[in-house]
């Protein structure tokens, strides 16, 4: 009793908050609304299909946070990449879609780095300023037009697909957080990234090339938007400009609630997870719940800021 | 801005798709997506030898939109109404806020609860197409909002489309403002510059009637707008231009309230606006005897109303029309208690009526 009760006292709440909080709601819907669809697979796994993007955005944003920068302008990088994907796809083989999703994410993130980590910009202005040259770029690609994903392969692998019955954004969710978890917890890249966001100063003298640290995490918050574009166009078999415009607050509220320190040198990318899961969980427990709309938004908005509140006074302390 | 988010829905492949035949006498009328002729929405009812079936039958209602605004607050009330009416629960509410991977997410949150009906405007043809597969594949009776995703048909894939009668907006703008002007002077036509299927029809159906049905009016200024908020300064340029403009044609409300703001700054009381969808500032300029000659709504409440009947009769295996308008409406200073009831179903904003 005495180990548990220890160990208990050392529970760090802020680490536990979004585990707790994610039961805590997940109960409630489960009891709530248990017999209007929401525990059946279907729905459980909807949950996941929709937060897909978000998740694999998340994961992006952790290492971006963690070392004490962060990117405004990933939900611009998704309709760039989708819209990129989705052009390149109706004259070259599927590979240059990708290739071109991808790399718009890349290059993207590739130039907020450069600003922020060599000209010493600082990230939110930059991010903030390419959100908007983004967007508005997204906007003039195709004159606002929709453009068909028609490729069943890429609409298989990217969104629609499935593999021995396990849908494909599953899949790419289970992977990328595995992936991530790695790489943030066991790799030499992601200790660099944590003691840059705990002192940069610090690390630059320990010998960690902090530019190419930042750098590489903008590069990466944008490589990670541009898969979460490539998703959207797979799931939708379409891309369009607003795709991750209404991404960003969710994201962000997803990591922050994840446990990830808005000035770096902390994260966890399974707690990004869970809060992305958290976000999604609440759209779809609040519509079945039969709520109306304005309601839906006041009591997400609710349950959101109790959670971030939660988080953040524990990591204050 | 409830317009401008209207118009960004109701996108490019329905205009592609629909016509609007227009003919030198301007007698015209917008047909759907298959050529087929519109039915006024007041004969959509769901009469007596099927109201106790439907009733009967526990049937379940979806309402998936786009966004939220009074506009949608009047088509939901229409159909609340109307499903209140015939026995049938709204078991969801959503708003995608114009996102269309979110009009998705609520589709799919929405099936769980296994609704015989989703009523919905698709926020893109082409994104649509995939979001309303599952339910259109489950037999859903799907009934949209001015919107169609690309390739589905009539009957086997939806009940109807239900739209505004967008000619008639137009002809009947024209007509506010020729009679406000007195059938002559000069007009200026501030028209939506983008390729917006709802705007194009209205406003091009402005300018033909003009053209065609009021020899003595002339259209001596054309300017396309896409960002309202740059209204003022593209009526200022106008007027510079053009400095005895007998009145004015706005696209939408939005910027319509920008042109004003125009006119006052320029001390000019004798130039006319008339413009497109119900908004307060404008509505209360008109009332006090302003420029605002008149402003031209749609029957947002009727649109609910057929859409739910529609997709009621379309479960009760009666035939539907495919495609439906509701009726546009002339608000003046007059007629404006009237006319934000027929429209929004809501009482007019307590300035408008103390102002009058």
């Amino acid at each position: 009793m005495t180990t548990i009760a220890a160990r208990l006292q050392r529970l760090d709440l802020q680490r536990s908050v979004i585990y707790l909080g994610f039961l805590a709601i997940f109960l409630f819907f489960a009891i709530t609304l248990h017999g209007d669809g929401f525990l059946t697979s279907r729905n459980l796994t909807n949950i996941v299909l929709q937060t897909a993007p978000a998740t694999i955005m998340a994961i992006g944003l952790v290492f971006a946070l963690s070392a004490g920068e962060i990117d405004l302008s990933f939900g611009s990088v998704v309709a760039v990449s989708a819209l990129s994907a989705a052009v390149a796809m109706q004259s070259y083989p599927m590979a240059v879609g990708v290739l071109a999703g991808l790399g718009a994410g890349a290059l993207i993130g590739a130039i907020n780095g450069v600003l922020v980590a060599y000209l010493r910009l600082p990230s939110f202005l930059v991010t903030l300023a390419t959100m908007g040259l983004f967007a508005g770029i997204a906007r003039s690609m195709t004159d606002l037009r929709s453009i068909p994903v028609l490729n069943d392969t890429f609409t298989g692998i990217f969104g629609s697909g499935s593999l021995f019955s396990v849908p494909s954004l599953v899949i790419w969710t289970v992977v990328a957080v595995a992936i991530g978890h790695i790489v943030y917890r066991n790799t030499r890249f992601g200790a660099h990234v944590l003691a840059t966001g705990d002192n940069a100063r610090a690390a630059q003298v320990s010998g960690i090339k902090v530019p190419r640290i930042r750098l590489g995490v903008l590069m990466l918050c944008g490589t990670m938007a541009g898969l979460a574009g490539l998703l959207y166009a797979g799931r939708l078999q379409a891309a369009k400009y607003t795709l991750g415009e209404s991404d960003l607050m969710t994201v962000i509220a997803a990591v922050i609630v994840g446990g990830t320190a808005l000035n770096g040198g902390k994260g966890s990318i399974i707690g990004a997870l869970l809060g992305s899961l958290l976000m999604g969980m609440l759209n779809n427990g609040l519509i079945l719940m039969g709520l109306d709309v304005s309601d839906q938004m006041i009591v997400r908005g609710l349950i959101i800021l109790i959670a971030v509140a939660v988080s953040l006074r524990d990591a204050s302390r | 801005m409830k317009s401008a988010a209207k118009y960004l829905a109701a996108s490019a492949l329905f205009g592609l798709m629909s016509v609007t035949t227009l003919s030198p006498s301007a007698m015209a009328q917008t047909i759907g997506p298959g050529g087929e002729t519109a039915t006024p929405s007041a004969e959509v009812v769901v009469g007596a030898d099927s109201l106790e079936a439907i009733r009967g039958a526990g049937y379940k209602a979806a309402l998936l939109w786009h966004d939220q605004s009074d506009f949608v607050n009047a088509v939901s009330a229409g159909a609340r109404d109307e499903f209140d009416r015939l026995g049938i629960e709204v078991v969801a509410t959503t708003s995608a806020g114009f996102d269309a991977a979110k009009q998705r997410s609520d589709i799919e949150t929405s099936l769980a609860k296994e609704p015989n009906i989703i009523l919905s405007l698709p926020l893109d043809p082409v994104t649509s197409a995939a979001a309303f597969k599952e339910a259109r594949d489950g037999g859903v009776s799907l009934v949209f909002l001015s919107n169609l995703p690309a390739g589905y048909e009539h009957p086997r894939d939806y009940a109807a489309i239900v739209t505004d009668d967008l000619f008639q907006m137009g002809k009947q703008a024209a007509d506010a403002l020729a009679s406000a002007m007195g059938g002559k002077g000069t007009v200026g036509w501030i028209y939506h510059d983008a390729d917006y299927y709802v705007t194009n029809q209205r406003d091009n159906a402005f300018k033909t009637t003009i053209e065609n049905d009021y020899p003595d009016i002339s259209i001596v200024a054309e300017q396309g707008i896409s960002d309202p908020a740059r209204a003022e300064e593209i009526a200022n340029a106008m007027l510079l231009k053009n400095p005895d403009l007998g009145g004015i044609y706005v696209t939408w409300a939005g910027p319509a309230e920008g042109v004003l703001a125009a006119l006052r700054a320029n001390g000019n009381k004798t130039t006319k606006i008339v413009t497109l969808d119900l908004s307060e500032p404008v509505a209360l300029d008109m009332v006090r005897g302003g420029n605002v000659a008149a402003i031209v709504a749609d029957e947002a409440y009727e649109l609910g109303r057929a859409m739910a009947a529609a997709a009621a009769l379309r479960l009760a295996g009666k035939d539907v029309p495919p495609f439906v308008t509701a009726p546009a409406i002339t608000v003046t200073a007059d007629t404006v208690q009237e006319g934000w009831k027929k429209s929004l179903n809501i009482d007019a904003p307590a300035s408008v009526s103390s102002a009058q």
